[in-house]
């Protein structure tokens, strides 16, 4: 049906173009932009859109005839995405852009799957020019610019307030909790212990003192960094740090004995989480700055009068806190057609403009890819917007972009959910990890 | 007669199709893949050839050729006559490239951005980012991050470069250098070196037959024999009650079990009351995964089998049963002597064919528990999928997935085998003796 809308399309294109408009120039390109976007992210490819039109408008004075289609289509699952791309790229099908995680790139370019954005667009032109450096560092691998981030986000520690005070905490102290957490004077350990404190007094029940993540996500390495952990060397290896793996996953152990967390928490259904912790059901959790627009809007959170938000403690005298940022990316695949490669690298260019950029941050609670786009009077004008880019992007640490860094981040994984269910210990999880990532990885990772 | 013959060879091809597209096809490829390190890195179609810092890895770790990695990783762009010549003749815009050789001949740049940026500051610059790149390309003396389609355009490059190498650095060059897949037998010894194989197939067989003896034939037979001494409309009734499940579809049916059992869920709340504090029934402990996770599909499986021992029994003459009834016999005898042997041949059917279908099926596995808690409850075709097929941070196993799936191919025909002869298929298939 589309196919034939598509073939119509050109027919009547191509008659006006016969007949009469005498353009110098006149082409049409289906774009194809894939997604993973939930609802209120429909920004990631409606951008797009939005840069089309200008585009063709561009294209209309300098006196050349485009018509671009946008053919987006969205997941709402990472894993069922990444195999839908993979796959359709593998048989020859991949979609012109692909909004994706920044880790995708170095297994994706090695393939072939993607090209270098920077090939085709000039990243010291604005407004590519004006996106935070780091943020265009992690878009970045082996010397070239291969995607534009799309989004920033990070990942920070959440508190009840109402819980918090009642057992001892006063305005003043919630007021400065993201600058304690920050200096290290409130760590994991304390954590750990006020979460015990709000169960014993009767404020939540067993095993809801302090509720992570449901289900697997990139944030659990935030906690690897809070005891000294580093995903790399730096020098294009991956790291494992033993001891920090350890310390980390025995913290979780440890939140299991004391009943502040529940054995099986990981497979939690997310409604129930964001439920039972935007109720006050739960005292401490960690989640995603993206979050905060479904939890005001429809679980209905007073947010700012019930929650305070900090970085992820520190673990150890060897870790720090912090928060990880996971952009996603445009990226634009191998095509035979140059030229619609460099179409899409054009409309990602100005999809990236603050003001359209904008729309996508307030609408899905993300956080502004440069500094211009803050002072958008819809950016600058969103109090979450403005503290959690204050109190969290300065601090922020990303994945590495490692050809082996999916590999690793699954052992780990696999590895947390064996010690937290008491599946192993955590030494004998530790042992079998090293054992997987020496077999699987050899020289590509440093253990110590 | 041979008309016909060649007729039933006729009707056979849809069939043949059949097996050739969806069972000798995937097997063979399946055992092609399992020798490769094939993944989302390394593509499927082949690769190019890179040198970049983490190939260059490798060179120093295998090879212990610190000295040529880090020669190969220099960067160095110089703009000279052949860079020049080499873009105006790749289609460069000629007035560019003048007045490049005017302002910047000779000048050597560590990276290619410098470059770009010097052409971009003529005042003949050329209008898109395309162009220039077209121009800046030629000017690459060195050869790190660039992709090369064929090791001879790597080694010509690298020998441009004025790096001359020993055959068995160009040995090491093309293996380190090379992003595609090659054959190699390191999934296997991977396979037997992780502790977790061993889990997993335990896992396996633990799950394939506990639910097969309880549910695929034990249940099944449970059914089918009460069902056989019911009136046939209360019979007709609880066999369609029994094939409900199978009716479901598989996400609605897990989801309902969820429903049962998660910690606000039917199972919590009633047992409250009972001193139970309320918890995930399903995920608590292994012992509570395995027994939903074998209640969840065997409760669809033994319908097949209830179906199949239902008609084998009706097919029994009923003068077998009036005579045994004149005999005396009691319903326990006439189920052992009567019903049970005649049951052989479906029997042995659904062994094997729910064997082979349970050691493949992990979709309400996937579903209920996704392997948890903490990977108690995978089995063999889960780790085959997550491996192969889903990885959170985009890097699909190819490869390894398929050496996974190969033992499972292997363990499947060694089975049916097994069964053919415990069985005495040759028996059962043999001419009647009395016609």
């Amino acid at each position: 049906m589309k196919r034939n809308k598509n073939l119509l399309a050109t027919l009547i294109t191509s008659t006006m173009l016969t007949f009469g408009s005498g353009a110098a120039f006149a082409a049409e390109y289906t774009i194809s932009v894939w997604a993973n976007a939930g609802s209120l992210e429909n920004y990631r490819i409606d951008a797009i859109k939005i840069a089309a039109d200008l585009l063709e408008q561009e294209y209309a004075i300098r006196g050349e005839e485009l018509t671009i289609i946008i053919d987006g289509k969205t997941f709402t699952q990472w894993s069922e995405f990444k195999q839908a791309v993979t796959l359709a790229a593998e048989a020859g099908s991949a979609p012109n852009i692909v909004v994706s995680g920044h880790e995708d790139i170095a297994p994706w370019s090695q393939s072939g799957l993607i090209v270098p954005i920077e090939d085709y667009i000039d990243i010291d032109a604005w407004p590519i020019s004006a996106i935070y450096d780091n943020l265009m560092e992690i878009a970045s691998f082996q010397d070239q610019v291969w995607g534009i981030p799309q989004d920033a986000e990070s990942r920070p520690f959440f508190f009840w307030k109402d819980h918090m005070k009642a057992i001892g905490y006063s305005d003043a102290d919630l007021d400065g909790m993201a600058e304690a957490v920050r200096a290290g004077e409130y760590t994991l350990a304390n954590v750990l212990i006020d979460a015990r404190k709000m169960i014993d007094a009767g404020l939540v029940d067993e095993g809801k003192g302090f509720w992570p993540r449901p289900s697997k996500g990139g944030d659990y390495w935030q906690f690897y960094t809070s005891f000294g952990g580093k995903m790399d060397d730096g020098e294009g290896r991956l790291l494992f740090d033993k001891t920090s793996m350890a310390e980390f996953f025995q913290f979780f152990v440890d939140a299991v004995e004391l009943g502040v967390t529940g054995k099986n928490h990981i497979g939690t259904p997310w409604d129930q989480w964001h439920g039972a912790l935007t109720s006050g059901k739960v005292g401490m959790w960690h989640g995603g700055t993206w979050q905060y627009s479904e939890w005001t809007g429809k679980y209905g959170l007073d947010f700012f009068e019930e929650v305070t938000f900090s970085l992820i403690p520190g673990g150890g005298d060897n870790g720090q806190a912090n928060t990880l940022t996971h952009p996603l990316v445009y990226l634009v695949t191998a095509q035979d057609d140059e030229d619609a490669v460099s179409i899409s690298a054009e409309l990602i260019a100005i999809a990236s403009e603050p003001r359209i950029n904008a729309l996508h941050a307030i609408k899905s609670a993300h956080l502004a890819i440069s500094q211009e786009e803050t002072t958008i009077p819809l950016y600058a004008d969103d109090r979450w917007a403005r503290e959690a880019t204050a109190v969290l992007l300065p601090y922020a640490t990303a994945a590495p972009n490692n050809v082996n860094f999916g590999q690793y981040f699954e052992v780990m994984f696999g590895g947390l959910q064996a010690a937290w269910t008491g599946q192993k210990t955590v030494d004998e999880a530790i042992a079998d990890m090293e054992t997987e990532l020496k077999a699987a990885l050899g020289d590509k990772i440093v253990i110590r | 007669m041979g008309n016909s013959r060649h007729l039933g060879l006729f009707l056979l091809i849809p069939a043949g199709i059949f097996v050739f597209l969806f069972f000798l096809m995937p097997v063979v490829l399946t055992g092609i893949f399992a020798f490769t390190n094939m993944s989302t890195a390394t593509g499927i179609k082949g690769g190019a050839y890179m040198i970049t810092e983490s190939s260059m890895l490798s060179m120093t770790g295998e090879y212990g050729e610190d000295v040529l990695a880090e020669r190969l990783l220099q960067k160095v762009y110089t703009i000279d006559e052949a860079g020049l010549a080499a873009a105006l003749e790749s289609g460069g815009d000629a007035a560019a490239i003048k007045e490049l050789k005017t302002r910047f001949l000779g000048e050597v740049f560590d990276n290619r951005r410098d470059v770009e940026r010097a052409i971009k500051a003529l005042n003949a610059r050329p209008s898109s980012t395309r162009a220039i790149k077209l121009i800046s390309a030629n000017f690459e003396r060195s050869v790190v991050n660039v992709r090369f389609e064929t090791e001879e355009e790597l080694l010509f490059a690298i020998s441009d470069f004025g790096i001359s190498l020993t055959e068995i650095q160009i040995e090491a060059v093309q293996k380190v250098a090379y992003t595609g897949w090659y054959f190699t037998t390191q999934n296997f010894k991977t396979m037997i070196s992780l502790p977790d194989t061993k889990k997993t197939m335990i896992n396996t067989l633990f799950y394939v037959f506990t639910t097969l003896i309880l549910f695929n034939v034990g249940f099944a037979l449970v059914l089918s024999i009460s069902t056989h001494y019911m009136g046939t409309g209360t019979a007709g009734f609880f066999r369609s009650i029994w094939l409900l499940p199978r009716i479901t579809p598989p996400v609605l049916y897990v989801l309902m079990w969820k429903w049962l059992a998660w910690d606000s869920g039917f199972l919590a709340v009633i047992l409250e009351p009972l001193g139970f504090a309320p918890r995930n029934w399903l995920l608590d402990t292994p012992a509570n995964a395995w027994t939903f996770i074998i209640l969840i599909n065997g409760i669809v499986g033994a319908s097949m089998g209830m179906l199949i021992f239902s008609s084998a029994i009706k097919a029994i003459p009923d003068s077998l049963f009036h005579a045994s009834e004149v005999d005396g016999a009691s319903r326990m005898q006439q189920i052992w002597h009567i019903i049970l042997p005649q049951l052989r041949w479906p029997i042995l059917f659904i062994t094997s064919y729910q064997t082979l279908s349970l050691l493949t099926s992990f979709e309400y596995i996937l579903l209920a528990t996704n392997g948890g808690p903490g990977g108690a409850t995978e089995v063999w075709a889960l780790a085959t999928y997550l491996k192969a097929l889903s990885n959170y941070g985009g890097a699909l196993q190819y490869g390894y997935g398929a050496a996974l799936s190969l033992v499972l191919v292997v363990i499947g025909i060694t089975l049916s085998l097994i069964y053919l002869k415990v069985f005495n298929f040759a028996n059962m298939t043999s001419k009647p003796k009395i016609e």
